[in-house]
């Protein structure tokens, strides 16, 4: 065992000093997931913030958002008639933000000194968190921006005060005195109302930058509701909620794809270890030394199997920490990950087995791959691929992986619809092992 | 220590070892000396176990073949090629090796190879910033890592600077003096005759002779050459006896100058071939 980790610690050790393996197996599939994430719409390509919006609302305040958001110079706002066609936008990576001014907005204007503020609903694509914010900012600019308006509504002002005042009366937390200057303030509240409306002014010259949550929670009597935890909008914002079978965003399919290249790389580098060992003449030492071919495929082996699972480790993780996909079955992504390494190593012994010149290692770890990796939906995915292709790549155990990895990412697979391929993957790895075992053991002669 | 027997190697229609016998005593220094493609390396090749021979048996220490690997475990072998990472540092080169060996102590054991051979101050740089001769050095250090009896050394000076030369045979000599027994295959027979206990005259696959440098020389070398110079005339004497003749042409008279050439191995190499070792 000693002997199979010191190989394959030096095999390791080779990878990570060969500059060219590692940009082709870790930097290069980082770059194309990347790449084809923002490809196939994971944004980030304009100025403008892509908004999805979607007003259920036939409130005034609510038509007046929706105009101030189409006429923001930091927005580019299609209108959705329904929320999920909104989130599906979303969702395919063509909108950033799905925004929903929801019928409940009337409720909260209703009770506005009551209730929990005016809602309006959010809906970020997780690989834009960055943009979450200020989503969140704008909305409650535009909507405090409306307030003036509804403030000088005097028949919704009076409907309010009236919702209030029967609050006071049935509240039980308030003693005499509170309620004596809760009323008083209406009074007030209603006085400042009509005055307004008689003097036939529709807005009261109130700076809207002026106005924030703070300030307006201030300024509000509120018997019911404790002051501090008052505000007249409440804008949630949510990210993008998985759904069964579909990908978050465009990353959590480019990112199994940048796998792809990634397995690729690592059979690039270790198919032509062995013919280097040859060609440098260091297998001449390996063979006096006292071991086997198998322990040196073993070695060898070991060193592609943890190269395979470091660069699988490291895109997927790359995809949920700084593109927002989420594993949906953490334990079976493991399982498909190692069965991934497993198959993968296994062809990598298999050219390094077989071939016998650096010529032919690199044209079968870098030709014959490259092929089978741009067929197994290396570069398009395999959804994407005319019949005949899709057909094609049931051939190419690069399909087979892309179909392990994503079960588990994010398609949320039935585990029985996980089995076939993983086993195909086992049965690929054992076979590459097992050719490999032959081809290499010729020169060890034992 | 080692014994081949009758050891015949072909590679299609060329024969590479031509029947080659030997017996080499523990301790003993043992010279394989003959030009490029005698067939050197090949008969180094089937003593390591690397090449198997079509006929011939090769004995290690009474245990057998080396092609077991418990044979093998006893000798270690420093290739003509450079047979290193050049990506890896030489402490990481020998500590791989150490742990393919199963050392016990591999960090020591590979901190005295490294002093040994000089390169304990670039112990942590990469190989493929060495020297030729630093790479030599360490390639003979990879070969002695698990300490075998029997060590290989197959051209171990070609290529490399006459000062590097010299420290690789400063380190033959030091292990020889430790006791191992060493297989030293060249064509400069000046290292042959400054090294070796005994030497074997290697040509077109086959053993010529075996025997110490002055055997060889006695028994090939033929007479030593008087050159005497009186005034500007040089008479050249070839004689058995070179003492005899010097003092006889002193004895006549007139003598301004006598220089005495012996018989070397090139002359052995020479009368056993009938062509120079370098050509």
């Amino acid at each position: 065992m000693m002997a199979i980790l010191a190989l394959a610690q030096k095999d390791l050790r080779l990878l990570l000093r060969d500059k060219g393996d590692v940009f082709f197996t870790f930097v290069f599939p980082m770059i194309l997931a990347i790449f084809f994430g923002f490809v196939f719409g994971g944004g980030g390509g304009t100025s403008k913030i892509d908004l999805a919006l979607v007003v259920e609302s036939d409130a005034r305040i609510a038509a007046g958002i929706a105009a101030d958001l189409e006429s923001d110079a930091s927005f580019q706002v299609t209108r959705f008639d329904t929320r999920e066609a909104a989130i599906d936008s979303v969702r395919a990576g063509k909108s950033t933000a799905a925004v929903i001014l929801p019928i409940a907005m009337q409720d909260g204007i209703d009770g506005l000194f009551s209730g929990t503020g005016i809602p309006m609903d959010a809906i970020v694509d997780p690989s834009h968190r960055a943009e979450a914010g200020l989503i969140q900012g704008k909305l409650n600019e535009l909507a405090f921006r409306q307030l003036p308006k509804l403030f000088a509504d005097g028949a919704q002002m009076a409907k309010l005060f009236d919702g209030a005042r029967k609050n006071i009366a049935v509240s039980k937390e308030m003693s005499l005195a509170q309620r004596i200057a809760a009323t008083g303030l209406i009074a007030a509240g209603e006085s400042f109302t009509s005055s307004i409306t008689r003097s036939g002014t529709n807005a009261p010259s109130v700076d809207p930058n002026d106005l924030s949550t703070e300030k307006t929670a201030k300024s509000s009597a509120k018997p019911a509701v404790s002051a501090s935890s008052w505000s007249p909008i409440a804008v949630t914002i949510a990210e993008l909620p998985p759904r069964l079978g579909q990908p978050r965003s465009s990353f959590d399919v480019s990112f199994p794809q940048g796998l792809v290249w990634g397995l690729a790389g690592c059979i690039g580098a270790f198919a032509s270890s062995l013919v280097l060992e040859r060609s440098r003449g260091t297998l001449a030492r390996l063979r006096l030394a006292p071991i086997t071919g198998a322990h040196l495929l073993a070695g060898k082996g070991l060193a592609c199997f943890l190269a395979a699972m470091m660069v699988q480790a490291m895109l997927i993780g790359m995809a949920v920490v700084a593109f927002g996909s989420t594993v949906a079955q953490p334990a079976m992504l493991a399982v498909a990950c190692v069965a991934g390494a497993f198959a993968f190593s296994g062809i990598a012994m298999l050219i390094a087995g077989i071939c016998r010149t650096e010529a032919e290692a690199n044209g079968a770890g870098r030709g014959a791959i490259l092929i089978l990796a741009m067929i197994g939906g290396g570069t398009i995915p395999i959804f994407f691929m005319p019949p005949l292709l899709r057909t094609l790549s049931y051939g190419s155990p690069f399909r087979w992986v892309v179909a392990a990895i994503e079960g588990p990412f994010w398609r949320d697979t039935a585990p029985a619809d996980q089995v076939m391929p993983l086993v195909v993957l086992a049965g690929i790895g054992l076979l590459g092992f097992l050719v490999g075992m032959r081809g290499i053991s010729r020169p060890f002669g034992r | 220590m080692l014994t081949l027997r009758a050891i015949r190697k072909s590679f299609g229609p060329t024969t590479a070892v031509d029947g080659i016998s030997l017996d080499i005593a523990a301790g003993e220094v043992f010279g394989l000396l003959g030009p490029n493609g005698a067939g050197k390396s090949t008969t180094i090749a089937i003593t390591t176990g690397l090449l198997v021979p079509d006929s011939g048996t090769v004995d290690l220490l009474g245990l057998g073949s080396p092609s077991d690997p418990a044979v093998r475990m006893h000798l270690g072998l420093a290739p003509q090629e450079i047979t290193l990472y050049g990506e890896l540092t030489a402490r990481e080169n020998l500590m791989f090796f150490a742990r393919l060996y199963r050392v016990s102590a591999p960090h020591a054991r590979v901190d005295r190879l490294l002093e040994l051979v000089e390169l304990d101050g670039r112990a942590h740089d990469r190989v493929a910033t060495y020297s030729g001769g630093m790479k030599r050095r360490l390639n003979l250090a990879a070969a002695l890592v698990h300490d075998p009896k029997l060590v290989l050394l197959d051209e171990p000076t070609a290529g490399v600077d006459p000062q590097s030369r010299n420290r690789i045979l400063d380190l033959v000599r030091a292990l020889a003096a430790e006791g191992k027994t060493i297989v030293y295959t060249t064509h400069y027979m000046e290292e042959a005759a400054k090294l070796c206990d005994r030497v074997g005259i290697v040509d077109h696959g086959r053993m010529l002779d075996v025997g110490t440098v002055p055997e060889l020389i006695a028994r090939h070398g033929g007479h030593s050459t008087v050159t005497v110079s009186r005034g500007e005339v040089h008479d050249r004497v070839v004689t058995a006896d070179p003492v005899s003749e010097v003092a006889r042409q002193f004895g006549s008279g007139g003598v301004t100058g006598v220089r005495v050439e012996r018989p070397d191995l090139e002359a052995v190499f020479l009368a056993l071939t009938g062509r120079s070792l370098r050509e």
